[in-house]
Order: structure tokens, then sequence, then C-alpha cells
């Protein structure tokens, strides 16, 4: 389709790809400079706790551990199972604990609660606490992402 | 309303509160003599352009870094391994400092022996003295906080220095180290010049030699004053500023390219009770004068050889600050003299650094 | 016309190379093997493990720390992407200098011709 007069003057075209041309390279160096800005926080594969501090959990109660950055709660049920949360609050991300005479996970930020298999049932938290799974090798228990083989 | 009118609209809004105009007419005004002097006006807005990396890749190395002594060399071996190109950012810093101070080099020798310096510029060399060691004080204090067992032994060495001038010295060994030895309060004084003290100090300066620049305008060499030549000029905006750029341009690649594939390593953690490791140096741009110090003999009359050196040092250094009036008569055989004092300076730099290298 | 085609084919060399590199960054593929060996720098030893257990690294041996740290890209994705970011950057510089000469002679005939003054702007 041909123009019958020019969009732009060759002066403004050249300014036009000065000016972006620097924009652009600009922006390129900008990428790497976010990507030092915002390093991944990845989460561990895998937790490995030794049987030896952690089997000894009474039934009912659960026990703090360390899952990469985040807490985590192992907890044994009345009939000797193990499960694993990760304590984070699905509201702000405040640390849950456990209350075993009501059998609840408690928030005490803003007052959440959660039944003894992590379902949101009172206060603000929107979604469960997120599972994890447990299971048993030799003198360890490994703790592992929901979903992973 | 398209974003041409919507644009001029906001500058207009400013305009009238801020007043800023004046920055962009001054600027249009301002000319730059061209000769075959001109060439070394690239250099002082190099350096700033370095300074201004060294800025960004610093605050960058700030999120990471850790000032304590257990911390110091893990959180840069974390920055160069696990933080995403964080050896690249390193790198860029490392690079971008010996940048920076090889301009103000060759910023400095051109002044003097173009003779910028004279009246009515003489403030402006003196600040720009402070500035100079502003910019190795950085160079210094940068050179410890990876706390590797080069750069402890080079502090220990370096803060050891002033010591060899009788009573004064020892208390500006004191300051520098934080007490009599290099320890942990060594390494936080020396992050928080690095961060701190010395980016507003050099700032404050910066915004006078600035100033007077723009005030003074740009200097003519001697012999073309001597005739009252009419000055060749180039407006700085935009002829004199597209120059620049291709300058910029060029040495920024340079830069990135260089610190891509020579990035510096890491030595392990420095340990305070172990003994000095061997070939142990300072940064290259204090070699010449590490050799000075070293071709002193131990004793020369009554006093050691490096109180002489030092003193000797510090002589020239004052003599250095007071040039402009010193050379107070730069035409005559006085004003040659000076100059040619440059050109044997350079000449006993770069001997001096080349013997530090070699032997 | 044939200046338009060429110069079409030009503008496409530079998007794809833009966004090649563009892409190599912000694709978040896991590293796969290197067979090809890059000549220029070798592949980062890794200093530190991947962060797999807590427990696990204080129950083994507390590792020795490395003797000096070498840097390097850590794995060839990261190689490439710096190589093609190297090729963006060396190809923009020499584009902007050839645009910035054209100004250069602009601005230096509109200043021998005074086209500004006397009313200065």
């Amino acid at each position: 389709m041909k123009l019958k007069q020019s969009l732009f003057t060759r002066r403004q075209f050249l300014n036009g790809l000065l000016g972006g041309w620097l924009g652009a390279l600009a922006a390129s160096f900008l990428c790497p400079i976010v990507k030092f800005l915002f390093p991944p926080t990845p989460e561990p594969d895998q937790v490995i706790l030794p049987l030896a501090d952690f089997g000894g959990v009474a039934p009912n109660s659960a026990k703090i551990f360390a899952w990469g950055s985040k807490p985590g709660l192992l907890k044994k049920t009345n009939d000797g199972r193990f499960q694993a949360f990760v304590a984070v609050c699905t509201h702000l991300d405040c640390t849950v604990t456990y209350l075993a005479d009501q059998k609840k996970f408690f928030c005490a930020c803003h007052e959440g609660w959660y039944d003894e298999n992590g379902t949101n049932i009172g206060g603000p938290p929107p979604r469960p606490l997120r599972h994890l799974v447990v299971t048993i090798e030799g003198e360890n228990l490994i703790i592992k992402k929901e979903g992973v083989a | 309303m398209n974003i041409r009118q919507i644009s001029k609209g906001i500058l207009a809004w400013l305009e009238e509160r801020l007043g800023l105009s004046v920055v962009m007419d001054f600027l249009r005004k301002k000319t730059v003599p061209q000769n075959k002097h001109t060439i070394w006006t690239y250099t002082g807005s190099l350096i700033l352009l370095f300074f201004g990396i060294q800025v960004v890749t610093g605050i960058m190395l700030a999120f990471f870094y850790k000032p304590t002594l257990e911390e110091a060399n893990k959180s840069v071996g974390r920055i160069m391994t696990e933080v995403p190109l964080g050896w690249i950012i390193r790198s860029v810093h490392f690079w971008s400092a010996s940048f920076m101070i090889a301009i103000v080099f060759v910023h400095l020798l051109s002044i003097w022996i173009i003779k910028s310096y004279r009246k009515p510029r003489e403030l402006t060399w003196m600040s720009g003295v402070f500035l100079l060691v502003f910019t190795l004080t950085f160079g210094f204090t940068g050179y410890l906080l990876p706390w590797d067992d080069l750069s402890l032994a080079a502090t220990k060495v370096g803060t050891d220095i002033p010591r060899s001038i009788p009573w004064a010295g020892m208390w500006v060994t004191k300051f520098l180290r934080g007490g009599d030895d290099v320890s942990t309060d060594t390494l936080t004084r020396f992050f928080s010049f690095h961060i701190c003290i010395l980016p507003l100090c050099l700032l404050f300066v910066l915004c006078i030699h600035v100033y007077l620049i723009q005030k003074l305008g740009m200097s003519l060499p001697v012999p073309a004053e001597e005739r009252g030549e009419a000055r060749r000029e180039l407006p700085f905006w935009p002829n004199f500023v597209y120059r620049e750029m291709i300058v910029w341009l060029i040495l920024g690649g340079v830069l990135i390219s260089l610190a891509i594939f020579f990035p510096p390593s890491l030595n392990k953690s420095a340990d305070l009770m172990a003994p000095a490791p061997e070939g142990i140096k300072p940064e290259w741009y204090f070699l010449f004068l590490f050799q000075t110090l070293k071709i002193f003999p131990a004793r020369i009359l009554f006093v050691s050889g490096d109180t002489v050196a030092v003193s000797l040092i510090l002589v020239a250094a004052v003599l250095f600050f007071f040039l402009p009036l010193i050379d107070n008569k730069p035409e005559e055989r006085k004003g040659k003299v000076i100059t040619l004092f440059a050109y044997l300076f350079i000449l006993y730099a770069v001997a001096m650094t080349a013997w530090s290298l070699l032997g | 016309m044939k200046e338009k085609r060429k110069f079409r084919i030009f503008i496409y060399i530079i998007f794809l190379i833009f966004s090649s590199f563009l892409s190599l960054f912000t694709i978040t593929a896991d590293a796969y093997a290197a067979k090809i060996s890059f000549s220029a720098f070798d592949l980062a030893q890794q200093t530190a493990p991947p962060a797999k257990s807590r427990e696990a690294q204080a129950k083994a041996q507390p590792e020795k720390p490395p003797e000096k740290i070498i840097p390097a890209p850590r794995n060839i994705k990261e190689s490439t992407a710096i190589y093609v970011f190297l090729g963006w950057m060396w190809l923009s510089i020499a584009v902007l200098i050839y645009i910035i000469r054209l100004k250069i002679k602009e601005a230096d005939r509109l200043y021998a011709i005074k086209f500004f003054s006397p009313e200065k702007k």
C-alpha cells in the first residue's frame, strides 16, 4: 500500500531509531540486573529427619522442623500415623501451632483455625494447610513434597 | 490528545513550578573548545560514567554482602555461585573500579600537562585532588571487603604505613583499624567508609568540582591563550554529547566484555592468626608507592627508612595540592619545569610499577 | 524497493537475536548435560551442593570451604545467554555508533551554517 505522504521525516526516523535502540540496549542491561535482584528461593525436594529425634513425638502432638526456609509441623495422630504440613498460614504467612486439646491448628495472628487434617474451618484462612508426604526409611523419616515421586 | 501533546503538557506543568529549563538553556549555550587537546575533555565524564556503574553494581552487591568476620567471605562466595549472574555483577564492579582509577590518573595528568589549573581554576584543581584521595580510598577500602587472605595482608600493610610518621601516624592507624590491630572492627569500619562516608564526601566535593567547571568554562592551552587566538568551538549540546556517547558506548562495551571473560576469583576466608601469604601486593594503582617504600633502606641516620619515605610522599602530595599556586608563571621557565615534572612522574610511576610486577 | 527489503531483513535479524537472548534468560528450563565444551570458560563447579536437606547436611561431615572460587556460568544455558548478550551488545554498539555519526554530521553542519544563532533556544 503506497502512501501519498511519508509518515515521518528522515530526521524523525533517525531520532526514533537512535532513541529506541538506546532504550532497547538499556532494557537488555536491566534483564540481568532484575534477575540478580530476585534470586530464586527453591524449596527442598525432601527433608530427612532422624527417627531418634522425631520418632518420640507423642500421639496427638506436633513438632516443628525446617522445610527449607519455611517452618513445617510433624504431627503424630492418635493411631500412630505421621502427618506433615507446611506450617505457614494460608492467610498472611504466619506460623501456625497445633493445639492438642482441641485437635486443631491455630494461627494466632488473625485467629485462623484448621482441623486436625489441616482443612481450614474458621477465621480468615482461605485454603487448607499444605500437606507433605511422610515415609519411614530405616532410621529416618523422609518428608517430601506432595505429588512428587 | 496524543502522546506528544500529553508529554508537552506535563513538561510545561513541571517547568512552571521547577523552572529547570535554565539547565537545558545553559547546556545549549555551553561550548567546548576544539583543538588538539579536546580529546582529554572526554576523561571527566568517563569518570562519572564508571562511578555511576560502581554505585549501581555496588548497591546490588550490598544486597547480599554481610560485613562480619564469619560471613564476609562466605557471602561473596554466595554472590559468585548461588545468586544468578552474581559473578558478573561482582566482576563489573571490580573492573569498573580499575577503569575509574585509570581514567582519574589520565585526567589528572592531562590537566597537569595542559595546565588547566591556571587562574581562575585553582579551586577546581584542589577539589580534584580531594576527589583523587577519595577515589583511591574507595579502592583501598573495597579491597578488604571480600576478606580473603590476600586482601587481609594488603590491609595490614596498608594501614601500617601511617605508623611510620612519629606521633600523629599512630592515631591515623588506630582510626583506620578501629584499634591497634586489624580486626572485625576494621572490616565494619571499612565497609561503612566504602558505602556511606566516602560516597557522601565524594558527591559533595564532586558537586563543587562540576559547578566550578560549568561556571568557569573550559580553559585554553597556554600557547593558544598567549597568541590570543579566537576559539574554535563546539556546542556542548548536542555536538559534544553525541561524541561523548560514542566514547561511553565503546568503553562500556569493553568493560562488560572484560568483566565477563576475566572475572576476579575469590580466595578462602582470611585467618587473622595465619602467617602472611606469599606474593602480597596491593592493587595495581598502589604498586608504584609500594615499590617506592621498598627501595628505601631500613634505617637512614636516626630515623627509619619508612619514615623518610612516607614523609617524602606526604611532602610531594602537599606540593601537588598547591600546584596551581606554585605554578604562577606558567609561560616562563618555571612553568616548563613543572610540565617536565609531570612527564618524569609518569616515567617514575610506570617504572616502579613494572619493577614491582617483575621483582 | 531493494533497500526496503534489505532493511526489513536486517530488522528481522535484530529482532531474532534480541528475542532469543530474552527467551534464554526468562525460560526456566533445567540445565541438560553439556556435551559441547566451551572454550572461553569452563562451566563452574558448584561449590555448594543444591539445597537438599538441612538435617542431612548437618549429619554429614561439615564441608571444607573451597580453596578458591573461580567464577563461571553455571550451565550451558547461561553460557549461551552470555554469548548471545555480548553479540547483541556489540551489534547494538556498532549500529548506534553509525547512527550517532550521522547525527554528529548533522549537528556540525547546522552549527556551521549558524542555524541556531542569534536566537538560541
